[in-house]
């Protein structure tokens, strides 16, 4: 099914927007005697360039698909979290507004309104950068999930491949965060973070190297559309779903394996110096990169927006990211934390050789049954 | 059974500590949680919105009855946090007078006062939400501290001696009652009749007798003070009152 908001549409409405825009801008440029032969002139020549044009719109398209995704995804992804443990927990999650909805406004304009305090001793410029890349990867890794066959921010032929990597990226900041903040505990966190993230990393390519053999692909599209006309891939590749999804938790630092933000050890993990909107988009960011995480896992072994018909692909995928999501919750509400050495012992030591295996059974699968290479 | 457990050590052993007991038993029971609030209802109470019924025998902040205070004090002494105050107040009706205030942000709520209270002026009230902007508005003087009195608001603590239990005794004692009450004594030796513990009663419970000596100094009859035990409320004024340490309370259990 076709939906009407697709990124052509909105582009559109945003170029004509801007270059009336700017229209109106060098109209009042020239009536205020700004024109030709003017030492000014070259300003409104710029302005009314079409280039510059397209790259305001592209700007305004890009803000707006991120502020819909991050207020959309990252708060009812938060919203979904608290109510749900809230009721896995025997009491009531956030109550402010209906249904508790305006909870995440409330905590938003708090945080924002929070002082920023940088630690005297921290480097100054690791530690803001540190965020600016963990938000960074975050929204850049949103714009490659896609939501629906026509309906994504790019579409690159090795999305699977670069989200991944950008993915990788975290163990990175996290370790120079904790490292610029200055703090024993930090560094400390920011280690583990990276121990664990590394590791985890490792049976996830395998998975994905898996899935790369099967479907012949790293695009997301063609992914889906391959399991549209052979079968979805949680069947065949169960063992490796399992694995990814276990990594998947791992991957964006939540109970059982959350020790790099390790609230009750090691103060608040390797984020103890981060403060004010910092840390609020920081916690956002784990948010969105839980939530991209589901998507992954709902594009690559749950058919993404494959669904029956009245209901548009997007929702479809929204839906299944939030079955996934609601696993992740309950797995939350129900785990008890463990140790760094068992949550390595777990990631190379278990989850490496299910994903070897997994890679064994899709090369078997794909010799006998689809008649090989 | 039992033994079973005897023979446990502190710690489990591995194979005890299957997977299940990590991953499924705890999925399987929050899950259970979850469909059992999400049908009914979480356990939690809305607070400022719905609020549990209080038990008959709550026991709030105090509260008084200004016209049946008699100003023994007892309260006063009794109140373990010492939140409690005598101040003078201008009542329209009883005058010139001293009553309690309680400093509320201190009362630990324990209803001693009222409990101790001969007269049950002092009570209990079914008040609990006291929060307040300012310490010094929980400081409750005695007009801010009345309250209605209803029949249950008092606090009665019937008392039995484990003696008296042994002894097959069943009925208890309760606030007045004579044989709990401790009594005031006089060293006769130590008067010198200055009427000061006659004056203070705030229950007129003493009286000033003759004892028919005569005081060869000043040639004034000697005065002793008479104790009526059954107006008597055991406050201990007089025995704080007594200039020359002469009176003191007799316990009685
Ligand atoms: S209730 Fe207890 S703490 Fe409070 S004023 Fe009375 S005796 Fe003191
Ligand atoms: S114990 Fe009762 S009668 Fe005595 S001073 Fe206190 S409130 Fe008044
Ligand atoms: S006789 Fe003494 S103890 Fe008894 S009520 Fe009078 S002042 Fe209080």
């Amino acid at each position: 099914m076709n939906i009407d908001l697709d990124f052509s549409t909105i582009y559109t409405f945003m170029f004509s927007l801007v270059s009336w825009l700017l229209w109106a801008v060098g109209r009042v440029l020239g009536f205020i005697g700004i024109d030709e032969g003017s030492f000014f002139y070259p300003i409104k020549q710029f302005l009314v360039d079409p280039q510059f044009v397209t790259f305001v719109s592209y700007l305004l398209v890009a803000v707006i698909y991120f502020v819909f995704v991050f207020l959309f995804a990252g708060l009812t992804v938060i919203w979904m979290e608290r109510k749900l443990l809230g009721r896995f927990m025997d009491r009531r999650g956030t109550q402010v507004g209906v249904l508790g909805l305006f909870q995440n406004f409330a905590d938003g304009i708090k945080t924002l309104l929070k002082e920023i305090i940088i630690p005297r001793d921290a480097d100054q410029k690791v530690y803001t950068w540190a965020v600016v890349l963990i938000i960074a990867t975050s929204a850049m890794l949103m714009g490659l999930v896609p939501w629906d066959d026509e309906f994504y921010a790019v579409n690159v032929p090795l999305a699977l491949l670069l989200g991944l990597a950008v993915f990788s990226l975290a163990p990175f900041a996290i370790l120079i965060g904790g490292w610029a903040s200055n703090n024993k505990y930090t560094v400390i966190g920011g280690m583990r973070a990276a121990a664990q993230l590394i590791a985890y990393e490792v049976p996830m390519l395998l998975v994905v190297v898996s899935l790369v053999v099967m479907t012949g692909s790293l695009n997301f599209v063609e992914i889906v559309n391959w399991q549209n006309d052979n079968i979805i891939l949680l069947v065949p590749l169960a063992i490796g779903a399992l694995t990814f999804f276990v990594a998947g938790i791992a991957e964006v630092e939540r109970v059982p394996f959350d020790l790099p933000e390790a609230e009750a050890e090691l103060v608040e993990g390797w984020q103890t110096e981060y403060g004010g909107f910092r840390w609020g988009l920081i916690m956002l960011c784990d948010y969105i990169r839980a939530y991209i995480v589901c998507a992954l896992f709902a594009i690559l072994f749950l058919g993404g927006w494959l669904g029956p018909e009245p209901i548009p692909g997007a929702v479809w995928l929204l839906l299944k990211t939030f079955f996934l999501f609601f696993m992740m919750v309950w797995v939350r509400a129900a785990m008890v934390r463990i140790r760094t050495d068992q949550i390595l012992k777990i990631g190379w030591r278990r989850l490496l050789p299910l994903a070897v295996i997994n890679l064994v059974v899709v090369v078997l699968i794909k010799v006998y049954s689809v008649g090989g290479w | 059974m039992a033994e079973e457990v005897k023979k446990r050590t502190t710690y489990r052993s591995r194979k005890e500590l299957k997977p299940r007991l990590y991953i499924g038993d705890p999925m399987v029971a929050v899950f259970r949680t979850l469909v059992r609030t999400t049908i009914n209802r979480p356990n939690t109470i809305l607070y400022p919105w719905e609020k549990l019924i209080m038990p008959d025998c709550f026991r709030g902040r105090p509260g008084i009855r200004l016209e049946k205070c008699i100003e023994c004090k007892k309260c006063v002494k009794i109140c373990p946090n010492q939140c409690i105050q005598m101040v003078p107040i201008d009542h329209p009706t009883l005058g010139k007078v001293n009553r309690p205030q309680v400093y509320v942000a201190r009362c630990m709520m324990c209803g001693y006062c009222a409990e101790v209270c001969p007269t049950n002026a002092m009570m209990v009230t079914p008040e609990f939400e006291l929060a307040a902007y300012t310490r010094s508005d929980l400081m409750f003087d005695p007009f801010k501290l009345q309250y209605e009195h209803k029949p249950g608001y008092e606090v009665h603590s019937p008392m039995i001696t484990p003696s008296e239990l042994k002894a097959g005794k069943t009925e208890s004692h309760d606030k007045g009652d004579m044989a709990i009450k401790d009594t005031v004594e006089l060293d006769p030796k130590k008067c010198i009749s200055c009427q000061r513990c006659a004056k203070t009663c705030p229950v007129g419970a003493i009286t000033m007798a003759d004892t028919g000596e005569v005081n060869p100094k000043t040639n004034k009859p000697v005065k002793r003070p008479v104790f009526d035990n059954n107006k008597c409320v055991s406050c201990e004024q007089c025995v704080e009152v007594c200039p020359k340490s002469c009176l003191s309370m007799k316990e009685a259990m």
